[in-house]
């Protein structure tokens, strides 16, 4: 009978199946490779009602391959990657390249591609142990990067984009930086900086974060900054939401010195959330644009040079610099000649809205 | 109603094979694409010439009016040959295809079987009932191109294709000659060309438009492909296309990948009956016979499919079938058009 029903050979019971939620990846003192993962077990208390558990697994092994056996062995029914949205590699790790844990991910043709990738500060098995009632520690983390992406706090990065992005030359990217803070908290920490696959072992904080994506013109409607103007006399602090950018990159290529000169003008459009020290008065808005252009300004230099000294080239620059300049280009190693770079960020700030009340 | 018919080249043309983006012009592969587009319509021009001089002939008996019924007979079965073999590679593709995405343990067999049984069902059946299948199956492709339009939201790097033309002229010829491969399927204008009724009517306005339409369709898919995957990938992967679906996600749909795959299943299908139909038909001209012989020619096919394929061989096959395919479609038909202009043969058909 079997045979004159098509796809009968390939069917899959749900409840003879172990959901995997979330990955783990660490590296082990011997230098092997520890990985855990989050399953769901979904039982059937009959009647159709559903109970799900969720349980931490791990496996160690010298190297990646083999690591879903184990996994698969210590599971109850058959294991199921493909609904795995959530990778985690510690920093260590990711110091080594994350091309090669991302392997299975994208040859397989169950994988989940949309998955999201995170590194961790410190071991990223201890994030995924946390336990939290009800709900599954990986869904969590999922929604709070998630809902991190959508104000403009952290890139939008899955699998997929993140793999194309390893393989384009000439252009670097960041991920989102996760901690634990106290026993069993999660936070978001900020970005990481990566050059090429690897983790350069330097990151941004949430602040330098959205000023990054900022200025890479990758913002989203919803977005909030905060700052702190003229520290030294005053200490004034101001709250802002971007509401409209418009960027202008030029490299530039000194004939004679080799120098290179990435100038990145932008201005932008922003609307007062908060600021709270002008009770009586209107908000003087030519001058906090002058003040806010500064700070931001300021602060745009300090991104770029951390950027520099992680040799993340997240602007792409070596990408232009090899199409638009290919004679300046080849005679460089891009690898040591990328510090000496000089990225020039101006930014114009323009209020436009103060909200509610002047 | 005949009209549809011609809407059945489209079918086939488009359909020939999943795999379209392996380009060795790398960047400048959509060139590659239009430039083949231009070779083809030359093509079709010629194949009108010749056709039009014996408009109510079956292009079987065309051959032998021209070069003799020997020789005729000899290019027709290279002809059946050429479509039964087009039709297994088509099968085997596409059953490889289904295999490694949709239904890794169920036995290839069992899905060539189904797809050939399908398809004799269906080329049993009247031409025009035929056509009119390729023209609901064309909504399907309307709807495949409207999800590729969701691709844009993923990165794309218009550097990966500029500058234009920088891998060279000779490149980009090399990627036309394999885009061809995938483009093949028009020569069953050859064969459709009696059953159109109104012939003086813009018949090669309309095939014309048909080129038009799949260079432009494989020419902006290969486009999207090119500037959404560096070259270091595409070089790795194995069918950009699909795997470029992979990175679109929505709230209802997660796996759009897998959507694509179950409704492309009905273009590639529409190829091989395409192939079906044209085996059937050059071989015999009576009805009668008709639906045995694509009953046979079905069972051949099938047989040809169950041949273990392993990378290897099907590259080998493929390169096999590419140069007959060569033989029929480019030089039969020069040849059969010049000699017929030279010995002036030709029938003036019935006006209508």
């Amino acid at each position: 009978m079997n045979i004159f029903l098509a796809g009968c050979w390939d069917q899959h019971q749900l409840v003879d199946k172990n959901i995997v939620n979330g990955i783990s990846f660490d590296l082990t003192d011997e230098g092997g490779i520890l990985l855990k993962a989050r399953n769901i077990n979904i039982k059937s208390k009959g009647g159709g009602q559903f109970e799900v558990e969720d349980e931490l697994v791990s496996a160690e092994r010298p190297t990646l391959v083999g690591l879903s056996m184990d996994i698969d062995s210590k599971s109850s029914g058959r294991v199921d990657y493909s609904q795995a949205h959530l990778l985690l590699i510690s920093d260590e790790m990711a110091k080594q390249g994350i091309l090669q844990t991302l392997d299975s991910f994208y040859r397989g043709k169950d994988s989940n591609t949309g998955a999201k990738i995170a590194i961790t500060k410190g071991k990223a098995h201890d994030i995924l142990s946390t336990e939290k009632d009800k709900s599954p520690i990986a869904f969590f983390i999922l929604k709070m990067i998630e809902g991190a992406e959508e104000t403009t706090l952290l890139p939008e990065e899955t699998i997929f984009k993140v793999w194309t992005k390893i393989l384009t030359p000439g252009k670097d990217f960041f991920l989102p930086y996760l901690e634990k803070t106290e026993s069993d908290k999660i936070a978001i920490a900020g970005v990481a900086l990566l050059n090429g696959d690897k983790f350069s072992g330097l990151s941004l904080t949430k602040e330098q974060s959205t000023l990054l994506l900022l200025l890479l013109d990758r913002f989203k409607k919803t977005n909030f900054m905060s700052l702190i103007l003229n520290r030294t006399s005053e200490n004034r602090s101001i709250a802002f939401s971007t509401r409209k950018i418009q960027r202008e990159m030029k490299i530039t290529v000194d004939k004679t010195s080799g120098d290179i000169t990435c100038n990145i003008d932008i201005s932008i459009q922003i609307e007062v959330n908060s600021y709270p020290q002008n009770f009586k008065e209107d908000l003087n808005t030519k001058k906090m644009n002058k003040e806010i252009s500064a700070e931001l300004t300021k602060q745009a230099k300090e991104i770029i040079a951390i950027l520099l000294k992680a040799n993340s080239d997240v602007f792409g620059i070596e990408m232009q610099l090899a199409k638009r300049h290919p004679d300046a280009w080849s005679k460089m190693n891009w690898d040591e000649d990328y510090k000496n770079v000089r990225i020039e960020p101006k930014i114009d700030v323009k209020i436009i809205k103060t909200g509610n009340v002047f | 109603m005949f009209f549809v018919l011609i809407q059945s080249q489209i079918g086939i043309g488009l359909f020939s094979l999943p795999n379209v983006v392996q380009e060795p012009a790398k960047g400048d592969g959509w060139i590659s694409i239009i430039l083949a587009g231009v070779g083809i319509q030359f093509l079709l021009i010629i194949y009108w010439f010749l056709l039009k001089r014996f408009p109510d002939d079956e292009f079987a008996q065309v051959i032998q009016k021209i070069l003799g019924r020997t020789l005729g007979k000899i290019l027709n079965i290279l002809i059946y040959f050429h479509f039964i073999i087009t039709g297994s590679l088509s099968t085997i593709l596409m059953v490889k295809l289904l295999n490694l995405q949709l239904l890794p343990i169920t036995p290839s067999w069992m899905i060539s079987f189904l797809i050939i049984s399908a398809s004799i069902y269906l080329t049993i059946s009247n031409l025009k009932i035929i056509a009119k299948f390729f023209v609901l199956a064309f909504t399907l492709i309307i709807l495949l191109l409207f999800l590729t339009l969701f691709t844009f939201s993923l990165p794309q790097e218009i550097q990966f294709i500029l500058p234009v033309g920088h891998s060279g002229i000779k490149n980009i010829l090399i990627g036309s000659n394999n885009a061809l491969f995938s483009m093949v399927g028009f020569e069953a204008i050859l064969f459709l060309f009696p059953f159109i009724i109104q012939k003086n009517k813009g018949v090669l306005k309309t095939i014309s438009l048909a080129n038009i339409f799949v260079t432009g369709f494989y020419t902006f898919l290969v486009f999207i492909c090119l500037i959404s995957f560096s070259p270091d990938q595409l070089n790795q992967i194995r069918e950009p296309v699909t795997y470029l679906f992979r990175g679109l996600s929505f709230k209802t749909f997660a796996r759009v990948d897998l959507i694509f795959l179950s409704l492309w299943v009905v273009p590639m299908t529409t190829t091989i009956i395409a192939y079906l139909f044209l085996a059937s038909k050059s071989i015999s001209n009576e009805e009668r016979s008709y639906k045995k012989n694509v009953v046979i020619n079905g069972i051949f096919i099938f047989l040809i499919s169950l041949i273990p394929h392993t990378d290897e061989i099907t590259t080998q096959f493929t390169k096999y079938v590419t140069y007959l395919s060569y033989a029929v479609i480019y030089v039969i038909p020069v040849l059969l058009l010049l000699v017929s202009i030279i010995y002036k043969k030709h029938e003036t058909g019935e006006t209508t």
